[in-house]
């Protein structure tokens, strides 16, 4: 049985399954055809209860009334013809697109489910659950683009607010960010299954290959390759569940059985990095060390040696992520502030009015900017650029 | 006795020596170490580092004071800490829970029912000198207490910021579950060795900020003393500007990068007094007029006499004072006395119980809400 969000218990009475798809997520099963079902229900239901069609014709009327009996006894090729046919008819029943896209999403049928969705959200435009699964069929069919603009927004919207969505949603999501390079919010998205123990291989292999900055999917890794990424996948979510000291062995040990891995130490720092910059610092530092052609590398070490005041180190570190990358924003701000704390104030402000230049609002930039006035015994000026921060955050 | 002997020791013996005479000085060492142990031990019945030399051995003076001071009494140690050992029996109902704080013999235990369950752990660590919250452990999880001791009320209330909690079982009522990482926070701010990287060291763990923890080096440069090595001594503190000393001091007490990057508001950041003292517009990073050591010595007790601050304030505002880049500073026009009891108001944290210090020196005017 599954549960929506502000709604009353529906049952799989509603749409019965096809007969491989199991009736519910298992807790420890990776979001797939199962999660897949699970979703179609809550969305069902939400769309449904806001989807009312008004006096249709009697044609209409009858055609609907055998779609929603053909969806009921299973009959998915018959539902998605009446379906299709009622919409022939009326084609602004919202609640009769939803069925379409869900029925043709259960059949495999996404390039027609997308079609489906489409039209619903011509209707209800940005309605979270038609969002969430017209990425999900996006996806599938290889749009990958587009499949991340539409899960990133129905996330945003709520879309994943029951757990049971939520896996199969933030699952294909976190494929998605690594695939277009955003690994620290692909590993955020896995923080959900580690704070809820569900565990699988196919998940920590996608945490390990967000980690380890990999844009592949899970599915196109060479089998001889899974371990290590596995096994880095395992460390991460046990870090992520919060089992600090036991992540620390496990990618001590990591360190130990693939000294030369890339990535590895990267990963580890990443995720010590939004608790503690001053412990990331180490495991940024071992990968420059292991992969100095870096430029991110360099980047990420000097910005969380600037978080840790060690503003003298940072500094080389920033040099020289700029020469290989000048317009790294991370790099500026790490130079600036690093620069502007060890007497160079002058080259410190040209570079902040650089970044304040192309983006006036960085918080970072105008803390560095007050470092300079007050280094600089301009009080007035710091107490002014202190409260621009203020005023940022507001 | 010790101390003084200590003081005598350093006054009469070279730094540099060599020989006998370094020999006799090691011998003293030693001898003035055992005295200290039981200097140190009735004053305070704390557990001793267990080698010798201390830094109470050279720095008698600031070790005494230091002895009395806040940060000394962050965490304190269970079977000496003066509130519990002043109130074994404390009581009160909070939101259909009963929570009871006894201590006996020395050892304090928690206790919550519902009137049908019942939860009681061992108090093991106590977190502060006057109000005090209790880091409690269960089934591998650490919580902070639900209650707390006030002594404005001279008992239990809820702990800040746990009001919002709404407990379901006597497990939940124990208190707030802490993150590993605000764990780690928790006793590297409140005791010395208690963490190491990501790891909790509770078993080397020793209650309170102690000398170390500020002066980093200073356990080498106490064995190179011993040694006649006066190569290793740690960093001076003492000469650093407003905003060094507001960065070191928000190391716990949270510095103004750190609350602004972390985005905390409203009134429980006056608990983060370098944060706020750099929110005023009186505060100039490198006149140390300003800084967090001109008006607090962390060697002493907290002075709670107004007119020892007001000396700090005119110190910028008094008469013929000026800036460090030689403006005039403008005078109150309304007192020279009592500076803080304006300009600096006390604030409620929400919930009640415990009020700060406003370190965002300013002109309040009645009414105004509190500045973020």
């Amino acid at each position: 049985m599954f549960v929506a969000p502000n709604s009353k218990p529906i049952t799989p009475r509603v749409l019965s399954p096809k007969p491989q798809i199991p009736e519910t997520i298992g807790s420890t099963g990776v979001p797939g055809a199962a999660g897949r079902f699970g979703l179609v229900l809550i969305l069902l239901l939400l769309i449904s209860s806001s989807a009312h069609s008004q006096q249709p014709a009697e044609q209409f009327d009858d055609i609907a009334s055998r779609a929603a009996g053909a969806r009921d006894q299973g009959n998915l090729p018959l539902a998605i013809e009446l379906y299709s046919q009622a919409e022939g008819l009326k084609p602004d029943w919202a609640e009769g697109w939803f069925y379409l896209g869900l029925l043709q999403y259960s059949s495999n049928a996404y390039p027609a489910a997308i079609e489906a969705f489409n039209h619903l959200l011509v209707l209800k435009p940005g309605a979270p659950p038609a969002l969430a699964l017209r990425g999900l069929c996006e996806f599938e069919t290889g749009a990958f683009d587009d499949s991340l603009r539409d899960l990133e927004e129905a996330v945003a919207k709520g879309a994943a607010n029951e757990p049971r969505n939520e896996q199969i949603i933030r699952y294909h999501l976190a494929q998605l960010l690594a695939r277009v390079g955003r690994f620290q919010d692909a590993v955020t998205q896995y923080q959900f299954f580690a704070d809820r123990r569900i565990d699988d291989p196919d998940l920590l292999l996608g945490l390990g290959l967000a980690g380890m900055r990999n844009r592949m999917f899970p599915k196109d890794i060479p089998a001889e390759d899974r371990p290590i990424y596995e096994a880095a996948g395992r460390a991460g979510y046990t870090f992520l569940a919060g089992l600090t000291q036991e992540a620390d062995s496990q990618f001590n040990q990591l360190f130990e059985r693939y000294p030369s891995a890339a990535n590895l130490h990267y990963f580890y720092g990443a995720l010590l990095f939004s608790h503690a910059p001053d412990l990331a610092v180490g495991q940024f530092r071992a990968e420059v060390n292991l992969v100095p052609s870096n430029t991110e590398n360099h980047a990420i070490l000097a910005y969380s040696l600037m978080l840790a005041s060690r503003y003298s180190e940072a500094l080389p570190e920033a040099e020289a992520a700029l020469a290989g990358n000048p317009g790294m924003e991370m790099s500026q701000l790490a130079m600036a502030r690093s620069l502007a704390e060890t007497g160079e104030e002058k080259r410190a402000t040209e570079l902040i009015n650089h970044i304040l230049k192309l983006d006036p609002s960085s918080r970072e930039a105008h803390m560095a900017l007050a470092v300079v006035y007050a280094r600089t015994g301009r009080r007035e000026d710091a107490y002014r650029e202190r409260a621009a921060c203020l005023a940022l955050e507001r | 006795m010790s101390a003084q002997l200590a003081l005598l020791w350093r006054g009469s013996v070279p730094w540099k020596t060599t020989g006998a005479r370094n020999a006799v000085g090691r011998w003293l060492i030693a001898f003035i170490c055992i005295g200290l142990r039981v200097w140190e031990a009735d004053a305070q019945s704390r557990p001793m580092a267990s080698h010798a030399p201390t830094c109470a051995t050279c720095h008698a003076g600031v070790a005494a004071s230091y002895v009395h001071a806040p940060m000394h009494h962050a965490l304190e140690n269970p079977g000496a800490d003066p509130v519990l050992e002043t109130h074994p029996n404390l009581s009160t109902v909070q939101d259909g829970y009963t929570y009871t704080v006894q201590t006996k013999d020395g050892k304090s235990t928690y206790t919550v029912t519902d009137g049908k369950d019942s939860l009681t752990v061992p108090i093991r660590w106590m977190f502060g000198q006057h109000t005090q919250t209790w880091v409690l452990e269960k089934d591998g999880h650490f919580y902070e207490s639900m209650v707390s001791y006030f002594p404005r009320e001279d008992g239990l209330g809820t702990t800040p910021g746990d009001g919002r909690l709404n407990p379901h079982t006597v497990t939940e009522a124990l208190g707030r579950v802490i993150s590993t990482w605000e764990t780690l926070q928790c006793f590297n701010c409140h005791a010395t060795e208690a963490v190491d990287g990501t790891r909790l060291t509770l078993d080397r763990l020793r209650p309170g900020v102690e000398c170390e923890r500020c002066h980093a080096g200073a356990i080498e440069h106490m064995a190179d003393a011993a040694k006649d090595n006066f190569k290793t001594v740690p960093k001076k503190l003492r000469p650093m500007d407003a905003a060094e000393a507001a960065n070191f001091c928000g190391q716990c007490h949270r510095t103004w990068d750190t609350v602004v990057r972390s985005h905390w508001r409203g009134e429980v950041d006056v608990r983060f007094q370098p944060y706020r003292l750099m929110n005023s517009k009186c505060f100039a990073a490198n006149d140390r007029r300003i800084s967090c050591l001109a008006c607090h010595d962390p060697h002493q007790q907290l002075s709670h006499d107004e007119a020892l601050y007001d000396q700090k304030c005119l110190a910028c505002h008094g008469a013929g004072k000026t800036a460090i880049d030689g403006k005039a500073i403008k005078a109150c026009p309304v007192s020279k006395d009592k500076c803080s009891s304006c300009h600096m108001p006390k604030v409620e944290l929400p919930g009640g119980h415990v009020a700060f210090t406003d370190h965002f020196i300013r002109v309040v005017h009645p009414g105004d809400a509190y500045p973020n």
